[in-house]
């Protein structure tokens, strides 16, 4: 679904991938493990288009994508869960889930997605009117998940949703995501460092460091290799 | 949910028709209400890019001036003279094509900024601007235009004299109007919730799919080329003459901000409000404790930041959440 060739970007005179290539197979999870300063989060911005690549190519269903604004790629079925919580802080729960689909093609669908979010997300349909600044960490969480499902994506990039989570929150999130992912058939590509939890929910992993892809393979395979472990992930 | 989404128009275009008639009727309310309404149009063209961007233009002030350029340019071209009254015309056109030509500059070089770096940028702009027609000494140089014959010349003196003292202000009313529908049609459409959302978060806008350089750089357009219709007709037509240290005075940009933050950012009626008080104040005060006002109004728009820090009508929207004057207020 998304294939990423020889990949390179920076910001102002640094650079920070060295010509990544990586493959999200539809309708699995595919991951991307690292530490801080890897280059994870630089990889799904410049997939996005929120950073111009320098080099190398995008392709998402077969076409060509590399040079195309973002807004452009949310048309056609990408979206980005981006780091940290980006909800509308003054906007109600329903504002901002609404916010959601503001595609042409998303908001033709706004009815139906609507009724999917509140079956997924019960804890947001309790709350419409509330404004979405005064949730908690885990159901801002939620809500940044939930308003980019209403972009009716069919490939969701998230970028590290289990940061700042207690870890109780951190397994809901997760649990969350592998329902959302298998009822709505989607193609996920998760950027995380919780290496454990990555670890049982993707299928294929990568592993990025210092703007290289070390190793890839599927999660057992990763999971028992001793070199890759004590190399790349710490455990 | 849609009904009744332009009652709030109706609420402001009641209040401009008030002021309107207790301008002209009552005796010698002209002056203080032409100045109150000069500040309403300031807040209101200045609200359609904060208001629905959350980004400080500090270079507001510029497009107001070139918009009095541009109408000083044309009326006292003399191969425009034959036109008469219809001069006004290209004079509008001119004042909003300049500004929209700097806007589109600077906003596609600024506008790649975010938050305190553009507000940097524009105040750089404003004194380029300025220091560039002086230091060239096109148009004048720092001495400026005077376009009082050229008026006469082209309008006839009994006309000049109305505009001056009459039309000029009313069509301050008119841009004011115009700016009042201009919010709350972004209010009610697409481009309006992309540009709340981008003002909300913006790389959350985007993930949505909101083109967000597009629409900051058309609010920014728009709110330019609004200032520049004020400046031509409440500087240009009703003085009669463009001075570049009167037309560029950084103060004119803190007058929009504290109206527009006075009354509420975002809000169809706080610029109305915001300059509702904001006029009265300077007004006043400057009558009846000349030399004191300053230090009157600043700790008095301090106190009201305190008591409605999201603006009067900001926090009058709150409360009126699920009554019945709920959609009035916008």
């Amino acid at each position: 679904m998304l294939k990423i060739v020889n990949l390179e970007a920076g910001y102002g005179p640094m650079q920070v991938l060295w010509k990544i290539s990586l493959n999200a197979e539809e309708g699995n999870v595919t991951a991307l493990l690292g530490p801080n300063g890897a280059g994870k989060s630089t990889t799904l911005m410049s997939t996005l288009g929120s950073i111009k690549p320098w080099g190398g190519e995008i392709y998402f269903e077969g076409k060509d994508v590399t040079t195309l604004p973002s807004h452009k790629k949310v048309e056609m079925g990408m979206t980005l869960v981006p780091e940290g919580r980006h909800v509308f802080p003054n906007l109600t729960v329903r504002e901002n889930i609404l916010m959601g689909a503001y595609t042409k093609r998303a908001s033709k669908l706004m009815k139906e997605s609507l009724d999917l979010i509140y079956t997924l997300f019960p804890i947001l349909k309790e709350r419409p009117g509330q404004k979405a600044g005064t949730l908690s960490g885990g159901q801002q969480q939620m809500l940044t998940i939930a308003r980019s499902l209403m972009t009716r994506p069919k490939f969701l990039m998230l970028d590290e949703p289990s940061q700042g989570l207690a870890p109780k929150l951190v397994g809901e999130v997760f649990e969350t995501i592998q329902k959302v992912q298998s009822d709505m058939g989607l193609t996920v590509l998760l950027v995380e460092q919780n290496v454990d939890i990555t670890l049982e929910v993707a299928k294929y992993v990568y592993i990025l460091h210092e703007g290289t892809i070390k190793a890839e393979g599927t999660s057992d395979t990763i999971k028992h290799s001793e070199d890759v472990r004590v190399a790349y992930l710490g455990i | 949910m849609n009904k009744g989404k332009y009652y709030p128009l109706f609420v402001a275009i009641g209040i401009f028709l008030v002021l309107f008639i207790f301008g002209k009727f009552a005796q010698g309310m002209w002056e203080p209400v032409a100045l109150i309404m000069f500040y309403v149009a300031v807040g209101e063209a200045f609200n359609v890019f904060l208001g629905f961007t959350g980004y400080v233009n500090f270079g507001y002030v510029v497009f107001m001036g070139l918009g009095s350029y541009g109408m000083a340019l044309v009326v006292s071209s003399s191969s425009m003279a034959g036109l008469g009254p219809w001069i006004l015309i290209p004079g509008f056109l001119f004042a909003a094509i300049m500004a929209g030509i700097l806007a589109a500059g600077v906003g596609a070089i600024a506008l790649r900024l975010r938050g305190a770096y553009f507000a940097i940028a524009t105040i750089g702009v404003n004194q380029g601007v300025k220091f560039f027609i002086e230091g060239a000494k096109i148009w004048g140089g720092s001495e400026g235009i005077i376009i009082s014959k050229p008026l006469k010349v082209a309008l006839g003196p009994h006309l000049a004299n109305a505009v001056t003292t009459f039309w000029a202000d009313f069509l301050v009313f008119m841009i004011a109007i115009l700016a009042a529908v201009i919010t709350i049609v972004f209010l009610h459409t697409r481009l309006g919730y992309g540009l709340i959302a981008l003002r909300e978060d913006e790389d959350a806008a985007r993930v949505m799919g909101v083109n967000t350089t597009k629409y900051k750089n058309i609010a920014f357009l728009v709110s330019s080329i609004l200032a520049a219709l004020v400046g031509a007709t409440a500087w240009c037509l009703k003085t009669t003459y463009v001075f570049p240290d009167d037309v560029f005075a950084l103060s004119y940009t803190v007058d929009a901000i504290v109206i527009v933050m006075m009354g509420g950012t975002g809000t169809l009626l706080g610029p109305v409000v915001g300059g509702l008080i904001y006029g009265i104040l300077k007004y006043w005060l400057g009558i009846l404790l000349p030399g004191f006002q300053l230090l009157i109004l600043a700790p008095f728009i301090i106190i009201i930041i305190i008591l409605f820090p999201e603006g009067i009508v900001g926090v009058l929207k709150k409360r009126v959440r699920g009554k019945k004057l709920e959609k009035f207020i916008a």
